[in-house]
């Protein structure tokens, strides 16, 4: 094994510093089957940097994906590329990802520090620099008070948040972490949530699954939802809306006189439902033309009432969620 | 919030080689094996018997000290291929039992924790996971087995002379071949218990019974069908035929060597295989 070539090669984030597009993740008609049972079916995506979360029911085939990127399994049809690295190429491969599954897996007779470092050296890394990367990655999960107890003594947050420093402590370019965020505290959550962006604001992946619709609302650059081993939609969550035709687009209208202004829009063809706030402060309006409904509020406002604030209801994974997947 | 401050110096240093990668895992799990008392006290317990043939080497090395025995009993108290052969026979059941001890703790936690993804998302393939394994098993038994047999070797040939070590060094030769073979079917007997039992004490218990079991098999075909192929259902008589041929030693009635090394072979063939289907980073549903 060579030493620093091999690191500097594959410490380099590739296309993006030479005005080249950005590195994905790339899975073209990827298929995967246990025997008989559909795990994933010729799905494609083309993912770019940033927070991606797979969203989906149980078996869905989130952690099939997953597995997928990370090289576990390999795909029965299609082609997968992780920033440029087939998952077929391990040693490539792990060097750029961080991977956390979403069992409990770090050994309990371990302190977590031993843990990280003993992962640190399946890397390659020499003793001090591995012992001094745990540190870092503890420190930034908040663990260093805990470090040299033993594992089996966390706290089931403190045991995600040790699985979270695993993946992290080697500085992959590629993060893939199954239900991260489970089991942490509000203020822990947060400072994940943080770290994860400080991650994609890097040009960095960071691709998670999360039952929490309103958490990957909040994280997320960029959604896939699956269902049955399908894709159902991929891409920004306000594009992936607009996609969706059959269900017209809601918006809260907060107005002062807010029959008048109902009134004004039943008089938009675009405007299909309207729905007044008890208080009449406000009304919950479904359009099939966003632009139009831009346009038709502006007017109104210009005529002299007072439009407090709109805002989508339905631009979020919730949505997306009932509308795409609801119905399975 | 503050991890917008730190951030991370990409690396751009040195990397350890393939091997002292591999031998991360052996390190830890001798390191945690070695905690045990139980192991400790039988690794010291094994001890006993080399040292004894230790003191045997010594004694028919000095001829002044067996003057006043009968020449017939000096004559029969040789460093030879039977000496050799007895010393293995002792050790190799300690063998057997620090196997039993050590190798369910292997596997059987890692399945039972999903831990495997953890192992596989490093430079480390299931092959290199199921050979760290198989190491821990081979080194620490080494240590009981051809270790001491090779030092034994060495005192004879130390109080000998070199004539003793070109008359004799395929005894050395055969002793550690013949040990390396009975910790390799051991080894790979424990791992596959501990595969595919995740209860540790269960494992340890398949791992003894599976030499039993498969002897007590052997000689009841043998016995009911009048034959001795029987015997290569047993691997500690196919084991101890192979020995016998490496050390020059009458070896008992039964299959020959070859026979028996072939179907040693496919034993641990088989055993591979139960590894190989096991080790899987994820659990497949069909």
């Amino acid at each position: 094994m060579t030493g620093s070539a091999s690191a500097e090669g594959y410490g380099e984030t590739g296309g993006q510093a030479n005005g080249q597009r950005p590195p994905a993740v790339v899975f073209e008609e990827v298929s995967k089957f246990y025997g008989e049972v559909l795990g994933v079916n010729r799905v494609t995506l083309n993912i770019p940097p940033g927070i991606t979360s797979l969203v989906g029911p149980n078996g869905s085939g989130k952690t099939t994906l997953m597995n997928l990127m990370t090289g576990l399994i390999h795909p029965d049809h299609g082609r997968i590329l992780m920033r440029g690295i087939s998952p077929r190429d391990p040693e490539a491969l792990m060097r750029i990802t961080g991977y956390a599954t979403q069992y409990d897996t770090a050994p309990r007779w371990a302190t977590g520090f031993t843990f990280i470092t003993t992962g640190l050296r399946l890397f390659g890394y020499g003793r001090s620099e591995a012992e001094e990367r745990a540190w870092k990655a503890l420190e930034r999960l908040g663990l260093t008070d805990a470090a040299n107890r033993k594992v089996g003594a966390y706290s089931k947050g403190m045991r995600q948040r040790v699985r979270l420093a695993q993946a992290i402590a080697h500085d992959p370019e590629l993060l893939v972490l199954d239900e991260p965020l489970n089991g942490l505290d509000p203020l822990v959550r947060a400072e994940t949530i943080d770290l994860f962006r400080a991650w994609a604001a890097a040009g960095k992946h960071v691709i998670l699954s999360s039952h929490v619709l309103q958490e990957v609302d909040i994280i997320s650059d960029q959604v896939v939802l699956i269902a049955n081993g399908m894709i159902m939609a991929e891409g920004a969550i306000r594009d992936v809306r607009d996609e969706i035709e059959e269900h017209p687009s809601q918006y809260f209208v907060h107005c002062q006189d807010a029959s008048a202004v109902a009134a004004r829009l039943f008089g938009e063809d675009h405007v299909t439902e309207i729905r007044l706030n008890e208080d009449r402060m406000g009304m919950l309006v479904m359009t099939r033309d966003r632009e139009r409904f831009a346009r038709a509020l502006g007017l109104i406002a210009l005529d002299g009432h007072r439009i407090d604030g709109v805002m989508p209801a339905d631009e979020n994974v919730d949505a997306l969620y009932e509308y795409l997947i609801g119905g399975e | 919030m503050a991890v917008y401050k730190r951030g991370y110096r990409r690396y751009r240093g040195s990397l350890t080689g393939r091997w002292a990668r591999f031998m991360v895992l052996p390190r830890h799990a001798w390191g945690r094996l070695y905690q045990q008392r139980l192991v400790i006290l039988l690794t010291m317990l094994a001890m006993v018997w080399p040292v004894l043939c230790a003191g045997f080497i010594y004694l028919t090395n000095h001829a002044e000290l067996l003057q006043g025995l009968e020449q017939e009993f000096r004559q029969f108290i040789q460093v030879d291929g039977r000496f050799f052969s007895i010393f293995m026979y002792v050790q190799a059941g300690f063998a057997v039992f620090l196997a039993a001890l050590a190798g369910p703790g292997l596997l059987a936690p890692d399945l039972a924790n999903n831990a495997l993804p953890l192992y596989f998302s490093r430079p480390l393939s299931r092959w290199n996971y199921a050979l760290a394994r198989l190491m821990v098993l081979v080194g620490m038994l080494s240590v009981v087995t051809w270790v001491p047999g090779l030092l034994l070797f060495g005192l004879q040939v130390g109080l000998a002379g070199g004539w003793w070590f070109r008359a004799n060094w395929t005894l050395g030769a055969g002793m550690v071949a013949g040990f390396l073979l009975w910790l390799l079917v051991l080894s790979l007997v424990a791992m596959a218990s501990s595969a595919y039992v995740k209860w540790r004490v269960v494992a340890a218990g398949i791992s003894l019974a599976f030499f039993f079991i498969l002897s007590g098999v052997a000689a009841m075909i043998n016995g009911v069908f009048r034959v001795t192929w029987g015997h290569l259902l047993d691997p500690a008589w196919s084991v101890n035929q192979v020995w016998c041929a490496l050390l020059g030693v009458e070896p008992p009635d039964g299959p020959g060597a070859w026979t028996s090394a072939l179907a040693l072979a496919v034993l641990m063939l088989l055993l591979a295989v139960v590894i190989e289907r096991k080790l899987r980073p994820v659990e497949v549903v069909t």
